[in-house]
């Protein structure tokens, strides 16, 4: 038996982010996933004035900036039970959308799919279609995605002023209304985007392609023209397929969604009691069940992390963030361990088609459960139901044009208190959770989508969902483990992934 | 309109990757033609695009690795690193990807000049340019000054 040790790096916008393999035969027996950069963003933010909390977390990340906005100024009107017209949770559900969308096509076309023109795999007949479509800045999928793609965080550029890190969202409302001018100019984005989509990577239109409920109905459309199979959804699913994606890189079974766009129809009532538009939940995997969604049942554990330990798991209200390096212990990361109801639990695109009921996506998973393949179609589904969402958004706005975009608070100060705000970000779920002590910030915890799902082992020592999605996985070439690049991509985790193998030293670029 | 544009890159936190910013940080102190315009991108990535947009002639500033020695500085053309697209620092996927991101959303391309320097070190989170790298600024600043003048 061959035993070695492989060390992945995951260069990412939101920190660095490593994986340890341990390999016996070439396969899989043990995975740290370790977060290498420590972040402090609850340092900065203790002592501060609340509404600070605006400005500074949608720095947190440069992809998903207003998804942090959005959840910071949800807990803050959870504090002060402070509500937001109609106008503007459509604004902040229009410019969510907008950022979602562009990071989940960047993420399939320009990173995921790259790996499917490795010269592993030179000798299969779908290659040369491969390279054709998805090879970087050369596949006329990839470029397509990059035009594209750029154009969409207009949008949000047209209400925020500006994107990454704006701050349009004040509690009680947006800064900015929707005029006639903004609607149509995001109209016009929207449309050349969704006909981009339709003809390049459905094939069809965007209505087709979301009446398709089932498996059966899936696979039958995906042959039934060469139209579809030689989309890049139809190349992405049927290279996939053949590769064997629908088999590996499950993970744990246990799902949340915290829910998706405050619904514009339910402005009355105050966040958190607010419904979504798609809905929130815990997919028990356990029975398969449908759990309604609890943030109290949330904990976070730090047994294998770099901080001041504390025993079991802690609320994010009782929550502490003290960094205590200790690179020689058993501790091996910057990240903590959320946990929910005790358990394991991943978030993302699969977790809210799930627990929302999205038809095709949960006729996937009940015959082949949630394999690597269908993580990143739920993805491409969430686009395209996406689309839809924002042109159905913008004509809502259009309809009422003269509604107010901002109920002033009337007092100027947040009131001492705590509050969270929950939202679906690209990656899945993030929630901020505040107290506010004398007109100051006490308390601030940040879940990131990343954090439940690149989590390290708890205090029980059960690994985090990455980490168990990699197990037990075959990799034919360690010097060279494109396996593992799509597992980890399936995840989300962006950008480029190098691959250092400590035995030789050699350095291994895995992407393109 | 300003259809030159000084586009610098780089992370002010990172040791010598800071160069770019501190480069930066000089030129917005110099008076410019109507028709220059500084970018700051910082670690912007492919959001940068933005910057390469509209308009004629480009220089990109940047940290380099693996060119020359420590503090040397450099004029370079995109077909410079064409060949060693690991070569620069790189801020996410970094300039060589940014370029060819380029070639997909315009043609033909602006004129594009590289200004670098050599860098000694990139030291996650100490903010400052080691001796060499900050005794190249005068000199990139005086190189750029030259090519955009009038």
């Amino acid at each position: 038996m061959t035993r070695r040790t492989i060390q992945i790096d995951l260069n990412r916008v939101e920190g660095d982010l490593d994986f340890q393999l341990e390999l016996e035969d070439n396969k899989v027996v043990d995975a740290r996933c370790i977060g290498s950069l420590y972040r402090g963003f609850e340092q900065i933010l203790m002592g501060r004035k609340p509404k600070d909390s605006l400005v500074i977390t949608p720095r947190i990340c440069g992809i998903c900036g207003t998804a942090q906005l959005n959840a910071a100024v949800l807990a803050l009107e959870h504090i002060g039970r402070i509500p937001v017209p109609p106008a503007a949770i459509r604004i902040r559900n229009l410019c969510l959308m907008a950022e979602t969308v562009q990071s989940d096509l960047r993420q399939s076309f320009m990173f995921f799919t790259a790996d499917f023109c490795h010269s592993k795999y030179i000798n299969r007949p779908f290659y040369e279609k491969a390279r054709a479509a998805f090879l970087p800045f050369k596949g006329w999928v990839h470029r397509g995605a990059l035009e594209h793609s750029r154009h969409m965080v207009e949008i949000i550029a047209l209400f925020g002023g500006q994107w990454p890190h704006s701050s349009y969202m004040l509690p009680g409302g947006v800064t900015t209304p929707a005029s006639s001018r903004h609607i149509i100019d995001s109209l016009s984005i929207l449309n050349k985007l969704t006909r981009w989509f339709e003809q390049t990577v459905i094939g069809t239109d965007l209505e087709s392609w979301l009446a398709l409920q089932s498996a059966d109905e899936f696979f039958t459309w995906l042959t039934a023209k060469d139209a579809h199979a030689d989309s890049a959804i139809g190349m992405f699913t049927l290279i996939s397929r053949d590769i064997g994606l629908q088999h590996v890189g499950f993970g744990t079974p246990h799902m949340i969604s915290y829910g998706a766009y405050d619904d514009p129809d339910d402005a009355g009532a105050f966040s958190p009691q607010r419904k979504h538009l798609f809905r929130a939940g815990f997919l028990n995997g356990d029975t398969g069940n449908i759990e309604p969604f609890e943030q109290a049942e949330i904990t976070e554990h730090v047994r294998y992390s770099w901080f001041q330990p504390y025993p079991g798991g802690r609320h994010p209200f009782q929550g502490q963030t003290i960094p205590d390096y200790q690179p020689h212990s058993d501790r091996y990361t910057w990240c903590k361990a959320p946990r929910y109801q005790n358990k394991v639990v991943q978030t993302g695109p699969l977790a809210d088609a799930l627990i929302d009921g999205e038809p095709l996506i949960s006729s996937l998973h009940q015959a082949e459960g949630g394999n690597a393949w269908l993580r990143q179609l739920a993805r491409l589904r969430r686009t395209a139901r996406l689309l839809h969402k924002m042109r159905e958004t913008l004509h809502e706005l259009a309809a009422h044009p003269n509604d107010p975009h901002m109920i002033s608070p009337g007092k100027e100060e947040i009131p001492d208190g705590e509050g969270f705000g929950l939202v679906t970000a690209a990656r899945g779920a993030l929630g901020h959770w505040v107290q506010i002590t004398d007109g100051a910030i006490s308390r601030y915890q940040v879940v990131t989508p990343t954090a439940w799902n690149a989590s390290p082992k708890d205090s029980e020592g059960r690994r985090g969902h990455w980490e168990s999605s990699l197990l037990g996985l075959t990799v034919e070439d360690p010097d060279d483990p494109v396996e593992i690049g799509h597992i980890i991509r399936s995840h989300d985790p962006c950008l480029v992934c190098t691959v250092h193998v400590l035995d030789t030293g050699k350095r291994i670029t895995v992407w393109p | 309109m300003a259809d030159r544009h000084i586009i610098c890159f780089g992370n002010d936190l990172h040791g010598d990757d800071g160069f770019g910013g501190r480069i930066y940080a000089q030129l917005s102190q110099l008076m410019w033609p109507k028709d220059v315009e500084l970018f700051n991108a910082g670690i912007a990535g492919l959001n940068a695009l933005r910057f390469l947009e509209e308009c004629r002639q480009v220089i990109l500033v940047d940290a380099l690795a693996n060119f020359g020695s420590v503090g040397e500085v450099f004029l370079l053309r995109p077909d410079d690193l064409a060949d060693r697209p690991e070569q620069l620092t790189g801020h996410g996927l970094g300039l060589p990807y940014l370029l060819e991101a380029l070639k997909v959303i315009r043609d033909p391309l602006p004129d594009i000049l590289i200004v670098g320097v050599e860098i000694a070190a990139v030291s996650s989170f100490s903010p400052g340019l080691s001796d060499k790298t900050e005794q190249a600024v005068a000199k990139t600043v005086h190189l750029i000054r030259g090519l955009f003048s009038e």
